[in-house]
């Protein structure tokens, strides 16, 4: 695949920390010169050229290739050092530098891979292999490098523990700067857990976090980066099916509003959601087929055809469930479903990865490596639909 | 008909209900038929008659030809529309004006059973017009009707009828449409919907923007989506069903009198712009999308709708199909051919076929 030719373009907005963007007004006057198709000139993307739009246009397009997905390589230190703790790796900057190495360079990985999402920290380290830092790495294998800004969670007072994530205060000129380190996304994940008896997540915890990824959208593509969005309800809890329906079909409805209020450009953004599923609790047995077509009925209630692509976030499922539920919904696509259905995936894919360097001495970089291809391979088959899972997966079965 | 409030798709298994149900977030008795309903509405190739004027509209209509505007002569224009041989072809439904849906052929034949014999849906306006807002100083209005529509629906569905239109009015203007009528007529027709299908009539949601006003396209791309949106919400908040309803939106089109002229934008433009609109606003499960024509003329009417259709460059698919509810844009060449006499009714119901069947044409983008 051709490398990504829009790197070479100008960059849409200033490199400069200190600059500030430029005065957009909502109701722009355009020239009477200026061509007025009306295509997307107001409301959504209203502050955006027509070339910035565009722009934002191919790169969701690009993310939503079919077929491929995204690897999520977004952990902090923190969190990674949690996972190298867990098998005895010890926390170093190299450590983390050589293990995302394989998972950006692993060979024929682009053959799978769409995007991939960054820790800050990795932006500005380099292969071993070619020497380039890692987001130019990606882009020459036609794989386009993403961000997630460092977010603090934050319990929403009175709200049963329930948070919001805080980040929008110092957001633009961050983007500004992971912008021209190469970035062509950022993401924001908005986490949720649903709570029956408590009320959760309530009307208010919904509208304070779906806001907050409606702004940061916006602000994301002010600063020439394509937003995925990324409400994630958590699998925690012992409701049904059903009750899991209404409270994504509610979150859901509640972020495309907020985003379309917010003027944000529809069509130049891109959804990370979680697979709806019954609790991991649930004392009711569901197949991978009713998984699959509660799925499709959420999206078909509030996912507007203007998103070109939902790639599911796997959030505690192992990758044969994760795998098997995303085939299965694949394959229950009719017409009714216009968009790409694939992955963005960090513990699916890499918990098997970390299991090889149990007890091992450090981390089994060419082990790690090959059974990443296949796993890939695997999570790929599933957003065509033309994954062979084992007999059960993806089921729920009571725990 | 009594209704039992537990739905038989529920008790069948309690822990197990199909999401047609369920992601309603409400359960009607009629949920089967209202979803086939429709989804026979939403047939590709097949549109709904709007012929559902009252009686102070049609005769307008009447005036335009010298017709005088007496129950028999409206018996008899409907009567001439609905013998038509062959536009059930083209035709999916027929909204009608109360008085028309109780009314019958000169033999005798209820309208409703000549309709049903034909595979033609019959429907029922059941708003009763816009009232002003109180305390809105600019002439905003909201439509009225909801006290008893559940009564009255049931005793439409009696008759035979199987679907509903209600139809808002939104005006663009200096910070018009405000939030009191987006916000009430939105909530007017979320809850207009909701009485519907709790009495198994499939709703027709009609929240009409008229072209009145200089805005350009732009404008009304923007007041298009957010309208849209708002109602939305409204359904969702109020259990709509969205797959046993119908979605009758406007066109977006430049004002009527803008500097860019009434139709002057082109046809790709306006179909550009309102497949944009939907795509970001209206959800998949909508089996249907049947515009209103709103003044245009027959030919734009039927252009825009084959534009449409015809796609984009990037051969992008929509989830429901895009089709016609027209008014005049069916009736007005057939008005004309019919001056009220019964020697031209085959030239009328001719008018009326070859109408249909360009907009039939149309909604399959083969133009």
């Amino acid at each position: 695949m051709a490398t990504l030719a829009i790197q070479a373009h100008r960059p849409l907005r200033s490199t400069s920390k200190n600059v500030r963007p430029s005065k957009r007004t909502s109701t722009r006057v355009r020239s009477a010169k200026s061509p007025t198709t009306g295509l997307g000139s107001c409301h959504g993307g209203a502050f955006l050229s027509d070339a910035e739009k565009a722009y934002l246009e191919k790169v969701a397009s690009m993310i939503g290739t079919p077929g491929k997905g995204i690897t999520a390589c977004d952990e902090g230190p923190g969190t990674i050092g949690d996972r190298f703790a867990a098998v005895g790796i010890e926390n170093t900057e190299e450590n983390r530098r050589s293990y995302r190495q394989i998972l950006f360079e692993s060979p024929g990985c682009e053959q799978y891979l769409s995007a991939a999402i960054l820790d800050p920290e990795t932006l500005y380290q380099k292969s071993t292999n070619s020497g380039d830092l890692f987001p130019k790495v990606l882009s020459d294998r036609g794989i386009v490098p993403g961000v997630k800004p460092h977010l603090k969670v934050y319990a929403l007072p009175g709200q049963d523990g329930a948070t919001v994530m805080q980040g929008l205060d110092s957001l633009a000129p961050r983007l500004a700067e992971y912008k021209a380190a190469g970035c062509e996304f950022a993401k924001w994940r908005s986490p949720l857990e649903i709570d029956v008896s408590a009320g959760q997540p309530s009307d208010l915890i919904i509208q304070a976090n779906m806001r907050d990824l409606a702004r940061y959208a916006l602000i994301c593509q002010a600063e020439g980066l394509v937003p995925i969005v990324e409400p994630d309800i958590s699998l925690k809890g012992d409701h049904d099916l059903e009750t899991a329906v209404r409270v994504n079909v509610k979150v859901q409805s509640e972020l495309f509003k907020a985003m379309l209020d917010h003027g944000v450009y529809m069509e130049g953004a891109v959804l990370k959601s979680n697979i709806v599923n019954p609790g991991k609790a649930c004392k009711t047995k569901y197949t991978v087929d009713e998984i699959a077509v509660a799925n499709l009925a959420v999206f078909r209630r509030c996912f507007p055809t203007a998103i070109v692509t939902a790639n599911f976030l796997s959030g505690g499922q192992s990758l044969e469930d994760a795998s098997a539920r995303l085939n299965a919904i694949n394959k229950h696509k009719t017409a009714k479903d216009p968009w790409n259905l694939s992955f963005s995936w960090s513990a699916a894919l890499q918990m098997p990865l970390f299991q090889l360097c149990k007890g091992k001495d450090g981390l089994q970089l060419e082990a790690m490596s090959e059974l990443y291809l296949k796993e890939l391979a695997i999570a790929s088959a599933a957003a065509r639909g033309e994954h062979v899972p084992g007999a059960g997966e993806g089921d729920h079965a009571i725990a | 008909p009594a209704h039992d409030p537990t739905p038989p798709l529920a008790t069948a298994n309690p822990h197990r209900t199909t999401y047609r149900t369920t992601m309603a977030c409400f359960k009607s008795t009629y949920a089967d038929e209202l979803v086939a309903t429709a989804a026979a509405m939403s047939v590709p190739g097949k549109g709904v008659l709007a012929a559902d004027e009252s009686t102070g509209t049609i005769g307008k209509r009447f005036d335009g030809i010298g017709v005088e505007n007496v129950e028999e002569n409206r018996r008899a224009y409907r009567e001439l529309l609905f013998t038509t041989d062959g536009f059930e072809k083209y035709c999916s439904g027929v909204i009608m004006f109360e008085e028309t849906l109780f009314q019958s052929c000169k033999d005798g034949t209820a309208f409703v059973d000549l309709l049903k014999s034909k595979g033609i849906i019959p429907g029922i306006k059941v708003d009763k017009g816009v009232v002003p807002l109180p305390g809105n100083t600019r002439g905003e209005t909201t439509t009225s009707g909801l006290d008893g529509l559940g009564e009255r629906c049931a005793k439409y569905y009696a008759q035979g009828a199987r679907f509903a239109k209600w139809r808002a009015v939104l005006t663009i203007g200096d910070a018009l449409p405000s939030a009191q009528c987006l916000d009430d007529n939105a909530r007017c027709l979320a809850r207009y919907a909701a009485i519907c299908q709790q009495n198994g009539l499939v709703p027709i949601v009609e929240p009409e923007i008229l072209t009145d006003g200089a805005h350009g396209i732009d404008k009304c791309a923007e007041v298009t989506e957010r309208v849209l949106s708002c109602v939305f919400a409204h359904l969702m908040t109020h259990g709509v069903m969205l797959e046993g309803m119908i979605l009758k939106p406007n066109m977006v089109t430049p004002g009527s009198q803008s500097s860019q002229g009434g139709s002057s934008a082109s046809r790709e433009e306006v179909a550009a712009a309102t497949v944009t609109a939907l795509r970001r606003t209206c959800p998949a499960a909508v089996p249907g999308v049947l515009f209103l024509s709103g003044g245009q003329s027959e030919e734009d009417a039927t252009a825009h709708l084959d534009a449409m259709n015809k796609g984009d460059q990037q051969g992008r698919k929509n989830p429901w199909t895009l089709s016609f509810s027209y008014g005049r844009a069916l009736q007005t060449s057939c008005l004309k051919a019919w001056l009220g006499k019964e020697s031209n009714v085959a030239a009328a119901q001719a008018a009326l076929l070859r109408v249909s069947e360009a907009n039939s044409k149309a909604s399959l983008g083969q133009c």
